[in-house]
């Protein structure tokens, strides 16, 4: 059995080194799967557990363009990944590249004390000005605690100026309080 | 919760959000089991299948209530 | 080592923000209910669960929607409506079988962002 950790471009720059696990790739034409091999059962959910996966997602991430696979995606073998690749090719192709040059940065909304704000007003206030900046955007909505979280793909050199602007959102919004993390790889932006 | 650890542990939801609602669904199953004892094996192509299919008239239309 | 992917932050309002860990450690010790005298109670869990993940699926492709783009803003209103009266129906089902937000597995931790 072996894990999935990223889509990248074939061929690569070498995997980086990542203590207790073998990354290997699985290529197929202008695609690979990052990959290594896991006991056969099925992956546990843990804290640590993920927080591992991410930092290996992350340092892939740091050289190299990437698509995220989903935490537990888990296949027989190589050869398994390569099929997959093949299978999906056009749509993962076009997918890695609509995210090349590219970070994720993760802002989250909720209502100030004593303020009454709704899921509109947070999409109005801070989700489409921070779209306008970004290459691409999404978001989630809920009625209380966090009213909106946001998902922007920001050019890499950009992240810095993008939380500025969050920053500067923030000082004109007396009625929202806003949580910007990142820079995550584009989980959001994969599909 | 203390400040401290609030801060430590803020970017722990964006971080469950992305790994376990995002990223490339590449294989139609994905298995996790949690805390050993509950296991969770959902077929994602059956599944989002059918709600793709059903989701764009459903949000036309007027709200459905689920069956009790 | 790990607030340092925190870009912004409001300085005295965190506690503003879903943390989500109080719940996800308990998903990550719950116990399937086996007591004959619950099971009627975890059937609609269960039920209400995959309800619950299909509410969230519906958001999601509505969202795109939205985002997209596609729809008029008397649409988007309606999905508004359709979503908040479904978020109360939901609320209220739990309620008839006493169930919490959190019971509905899927609706938190990580079962919760399954999808």
């Amino acid at each position: 059995m072996i894990e999935l950790y990223a889509i990248t471009d074939h061929p690569g720059p070498p995997l980086p080194p990542v203590a207790d696990t073998t990354l290997a790739t699985a290529g197929a034409g202008s695609l690979a799967a990052v990959w290594a091999p896991v006991a056969d059962a099925p992956a546990a959910v843990t804290i640590d557990g993920l927080r591992r996966h991410e930092a290996i997602v992350e340092a892939l991430m740091a050289d190299r363009n990437l698509l995220p696979v989903r935490y537990g995606t888990r296949v027989p073998d190589d050869g398994a990944a390569a099929r997959l690749l093949i299978e999906r090719r056009d749509e993962l192709a076009r997918a890695l590249e609509r995210v090349r040059g590219t970070v994720e940065v993760a802002v989250r909304v909720a209502a100030a004390p004593d303020a009454s704000a709704d899921p509109a007003r947070a999409l109005a206030a801070v989700h489409h000005p921070l779209a306008e900046r970004a290459r691409a955007a999404t978001c989630r909505v809920r009625a209380g605690g966090d009213l909106l979280r946001g998902a922007y793909l920001v050019e890499r050199g950009d992240v810095e100026a993008f939380a500025a602007g969050v920053a500067e959102l923030q000082d004109d919004l007396a009625d929202l309080r806003l949580l910007c993390t990142g820079p995550w790889p584009p989980y959001s932006f994969t599909d | 919760m203390s400040a401290d650890l609030a801060t430590r542990d803020v970017a722990l939801v964006d971080l469950l959000d992305r790994l376990l609602g995002g990223g490339v669904v590449i294989a139609g199953e994905i298995t996790l089991a949690v805390a050993d004892v509950d296991l969770v094996h959902v077929s994602l192509r059956a599944l989002v299948a059918s709600v793709a299919s059903a989701a764009p008239q459903d949000v036309e239309g007027t709200a459905r209530e689920p069956e009790p | 080592m790990h607030d340092d992917k925190v870009l912004h932050a409001p300085p005295a309002d965190l506690d503003l923000f879903d943390t989500e860990l109080p719940r996800l450690e308990d998903a990550l010790t719950r116990r399937i209910d086996a007591d004959p005298e619950n099971v009627e109670r975890g059937l609609a869990q269960l039920v209400l669960t995959v309800v619950e993940l299909l509410r969230q699926l519906m958001e999601r492709q509505a969202l795109r929607r939205i985002d997209g783009g596609t729809l008029t803003d008397e649409e988007v209103e309606r999905l508004g409506a359709a979503f908040l009266a479904l978020d109360r129906r939901m609320t209220e089902l739990r309620e008839q079988f006493g169930l919490e937000a959190e019971d509905l597995n899927l609706d938190l931790g990580p079962l919760g962002r399954l999808l």
